[in-house]
C-alpha cells in the first residue's frame, strides 16, 4: 500500500498554495495514490466554522487541520494542507504530531502577493478593513527549514510544481514518474500508427 | 504427499485458455457458424456457449482490453483511450501499461504461484515482467520492450513473429494490405501454438489483432457480397477457425476455453467530428485554422472532445486556459449534451447517448475521466480529429467499433455446454478466469465471474 503522508503548504494569502495544492492532488491521483486536500478556506466554513483570527484560534484551526492530516496519512492517504499557518511552533507540533511530514513554503514577497489580491483581501487590509491580516497587520513566521521551498514570484507554478514534485520523489514518498516510455522516434512511430487507423 | 495423490492433484489442475479476436463482433461469428465458414467455431459451440457481449465505453481497444485484464472501470484502471492529456495541460500523452492503475489478470494469476502465457493483448506494452511469458500488444513499437523474458527473443525471431500488419499499406492497396495482414496471422499462429506446447501455463491467453484492422478497412466487403474482396474477407475468418481448431483439439476436460472480442463492428455511413460540432456551436476555439492537436487549443474555448468520444469542460483550475467555473459546470454538461443529442443526419439521430461521466465511471480517478462520453447509433464512427473543416465525411474507413456486440464464448471440451443468464460485460472476464483457476477474486474488481 502507499504510504500515507502530509503534504503541508504554508505561505502567505494569495502566494499560490490551493493552485499547488490541486496540481499535486491531480498528478499523485494519476501515479495511484489517495490523496484528499484539506484546504485552509474551506475548512474555516466547516471544521473551524466560527474560529476567529487571533493568535489563539488561528493555532486551533492548524490543530484541527494537523489532526484530520494525521488521521489520513496513518491511512495510507496524502494529506494536502493548504493553510497560511503563520505560527511556527504550531506548524512544529503538528509536524512532531503527524511524523511523516513534508512542509512545503509557498514563498512569495508581500508586494507580489498583495499586488496579485486574487480574492480582494489586502486592498481591505491594507485600509484597515480586516484586523490581524497576515503580512499586513499580524505576521508571518516563515519556516526555517522546510522540506520544500518553492518561489511563486520567480516561478511560473508549472516550475514550482515540478520542484515539488521532484523532491517528494527524491523523499521517497510518492513513486517516481515513469521513465519515458517511448523514444522520441517511437512517439512518432506510435502517433503515425495510431493515425493509420484513425485515431487521432 | 503420495505418488497417487500427486497423480491425482496432476491431473485435475485447473486451466484456461483464452483466445481473442480484436474486434469481431457475435453477430458476425454466428453467420460465420451458420453458412460454414466457420467449422471448428460450430464445433466448439456443441461444448460452449456463445453469448453477445457489452463492452466497455468509450469502446476503443486501449480501454476495453484493459477492462479485460483487470476487470476494472476505466476509473480505477486508468485507461480512457489510446490518448490522454497530460496533467494540468493540453499536452497530448499516449499512456502504456505503466499507467494502469490496478493489477493485470496475469499477475493476480502469478501471486498465486501459477504461470501464464499472454500473447498480443493491447495495452500492455511495454511487457512488464510477470510470472510466465507475455508479449506486448497495440501499440508496440520495439519488439525488445514488448517480450518479458528477453531469452524469448530468439524463439521469436525463428518464429518470425510480427507485433502488428501495417496499416499504410491499405492505403497503398487492398490486396498488399491483406498480404500482410494474412502474414503477421500466419506468425501470430505459429506463436500461439508454439508457446502453448513448449511453455507451461495455468492461464493461456493468444489475442489476433489482425481482425481489427481487416474490419477497419474492408468492412464493406465483409457485408457486401459481391465485393470484390468478399472472399478475401471470407478466407481470413477461414484461417482463423483452423486455429480455433488446432487450440480446441489440445484441450482436455478440466481446460476451459474462452474466446472474446474487445468490442464489435458494423459499417460506417459517416465519420462525425466532435470537435468540428463544439467550435461551430461557440465551445471551442483553436489558435489556428488546421490545428494538430487540441494543444492549439484558443483562449475563451469552454470544451473540448479526445478521440474517440470523450467531451472534457474546460475547468479553471484544472486546464491552463480553464474558463468554466464549477458553478457554470453543470449547466454547460446538460447544454452540450442535449445539443448533441438532437444532431441528425438523414432524418436519423446521429447519438444514441451522451453520458455523464459519473454515470458510467466509478473509481478514484474520476476526476480525470472525460466529463462527457457519447455513443453513437451504429453508422455514424465520432472522432476526435481537431482538423476538420466540416462535421462528417467519410475517409478510407469502411468498419467502425460497437458497443454491444462484442462476443464471448466459455466452456469446456466435451462437457455440457454452460449457461448464462445476462448479458456479460467485458469486466466479468478477469473475474470468471481467476474463479475457473480457484483464484480469489480481489474485491476492486467490479466484474461478476458469470459460471
Amino acid at each position: 500500500m502507499q504510504k500515507g503522508f502530509t503534504l503541508w503548504f504554508t505561505g502567505l494569502s494569495g502566494a499560490g498554495k490551493t493552485t499547488l495544492a490541486h496540481m499535486v492532488e491531480a498528478e499523485l491521483r494519476r501515479r495511484g495514490c489517495k490523496v484528499e486536500v484539506l484546504d485552509g478556506d474551506v475548512i474555516r466554513t466547516n471544521l473551524s466554522k466560527g474560529l476567529g483570527f487571533s493568535k489563539e484560534d488561528r493555532d486551533t484551526n492548524i490543530r484541527r487541520i494537523g489532526f484530520v492530516c494525521h488521521l489520513l496519512s496513518r491511512n495510507g492517504v496524502v494529506a494536502i494542507a493548504a493553510a497560511i499557518s503563520p505560527y511556527r511552533a504550531v506548524r512544529d507540533e503538528v509536524r512532531a504530531q503527524i511524523g511523516d511530514f513534508v512542509e512545503v513554503y509557498v514563498r512569495c514577497p508581500l508586494e507580489v502577493a498583495a499586488a496579485r489580491d486574487v480574492k480582494g483581501l489586502y486592498a481591505k487590509a491594507m485600509a484597515g478593513e480586516i484586523p490581524a491580516f497576515t503580512g499586513v497587520s499580524d505576521p508571518y513566521e516563515e519556516p526555517l527549514n522546510p522540506e520544500i521551498l518553492v518561489d511563486t514570484s520567480v516561478q511560473t507554478k508549472e516550475e514550482s510544481f515540478k520542484v515539488i514534485m521532484l523532491r517528494l520523489e527524491e523523499l521517497g514518498y510518492v513513486p517516481k514518474a515513469e521513465a519515458e516510455v517511448y523514444s522520441e522516434d517511437e512517439e512518432e512511430e506510435v502517433k503515425r500508427r495510431l493515425e493509420e487507423l484513425g485515431y487521432l | 504427499m503420495g505418488l497417487l495423490d500427486f497423480f491425482k492433484k496432476a491431473k485435475t489442475e485447473r486451466k484456461v485458455v483464452l483466445i481473442g479476436l480484436d474486434g469481431t463482433p457475435y453477430t458476425l461469428l454466428k453467420q460465420y457458424i451458420e453458412d460454414g465458414t466457420m467449422p471448428n467455431l460450430a464445433r466448439i459451440t456443441n461444448d460452449c456457449l456463445l453469448k453477445q457481449m457489452d463492452v466497455s465505453i468509450p469502446e476503443v481497444s486501449s480501454t476495453s482490453w484493459t477492462c479485460f485484464y483487470t476487470g476494472c472501470n476505466p476509473a480505477q484502471h486508468g485507461i480512457f483511450g489510446f490518448l490522454d492529456l497530460q496533467p494540468n495541460s493540453y499536452k497530448i500523452y499516449f499512456p502504456n501499461s505503466r499507467n494502469v492503475k490496478m493489477p493485470a489478470l496475469w499477475d493476480i494469476v502469478g501471486n498465486s504461484g501459477k504461470r501464464s502465457v499472454v500473447i498480443n493483448v493491447p495495452q500492455t506494452y511495454p511487457a512488464k515482467q510477470t510470472n510466465g511469458v507475455l508479449i506486448s500488444g497495440f501499440v508496440a513499437t520495439d519488439i525488445k520492450k514488448a517480450t518479458y523474458p528477453a531469452e524469448l527473443l530468439p524463439t521469436l525471431s525463428e518464429l518470425g513473429y510480427r507485433l502488428d500488419p501495417d496499416a499504410a499499406r491499405a492505403r497503398e492497396s487492398k490486396e498488399a494490405f491483406i498480404e500482410d495482414i494474412l502474414d503477421v496471422f500466419e506468425k501470430r499462429r505459429r506463436t500461439i501454438l508454439h508457446l502453448f506446447e513448449h511453455e507451461k501455463w495455468s492461464l493461456f491467453i493468444g489475442t489476433v489483432t489482425e481482425t481489427d484492422r481487416l474490419h477497419h478497412f474492408m468492412w464493406d466487403a465483409a457485408v457486401d457480397p459481391n465485393h470484390k474482396y468478399h472472399d478475401a474477407f471470407k478466407e481470413f475468418y477461414r484461417r482463423v477457425d483452423k486455429l480455433l481448431g488446432e487450440v480446441y483439439e489440445r484441450l482436455d476436460t478440466s481446460t476451459t476455453f474462452m474466446m472474446c472480442s474487445d468490442h464489435g463492428f458494423t459499417k460506417i455511413e459517416q465519420q462525425v467530428y466532435l470537435n468540428y460540432w463544439l467550435k461551430s456551436n461557440g465551445y471551442l476555439s483553436f489558435t489556428s485554422d488546421t490545428p494538430k492537436s487540441i494543444e492549439e487549443i484558443g483562449s475563451n474555448s469552454r470544451a473540448f472532445a479526445l478521440d474517440p468520444t470523450r467531451i472534457y469542460i474546460n475547468l479553471k483550475g484544472k486546464y491552463p486556459q480553464g474558463t468554466v467555473s464549477t458553478g457554470e459546470y453543470e449547466r454547460l454538461r446538460s447544454e452540450i449534451a442535449d445539443g448533441l443529442l438532437s444532431l441528425e443526419h438523414n432524418g436519423q439521430r446521429i447519438l444514441q447517448r451522451v453520458f455523464m461521466k459519473e454515470e458510467i465511471f466509478r473509481g478514484p480517478l474520476l476526476e480525470q475521466a472525460p466529463d462527457l462520453v457519447v455513443l453513437s447509433n451504429y453508422g455514424y464512427d465520432m472522432k476526435g480529429a481537431t482538423n476538420k473543416q466540416v462535421l462528417m465525411d467519410t475517409e478510407l474507413f469502411t468498419g467502425m467499433h460497437t458497443q454491444d456486440d462484442a462476443h464471448l464464448l466459455i466452456g469446456r471440451r466435451g462437457t455440457a455446454r454452460p449457461s448464462i443468464e445476462r448479458k456479460p460485460h467485458i469486466c466479468d472476464i478477469a473475474p470468471t478466469i481467476l474463479k475457473e483457476l480457484d483464484i480469489a477474486v480481489p474485491p476492486d474488481m467490479v466484474g461478476r465471474a458469470l459460471v
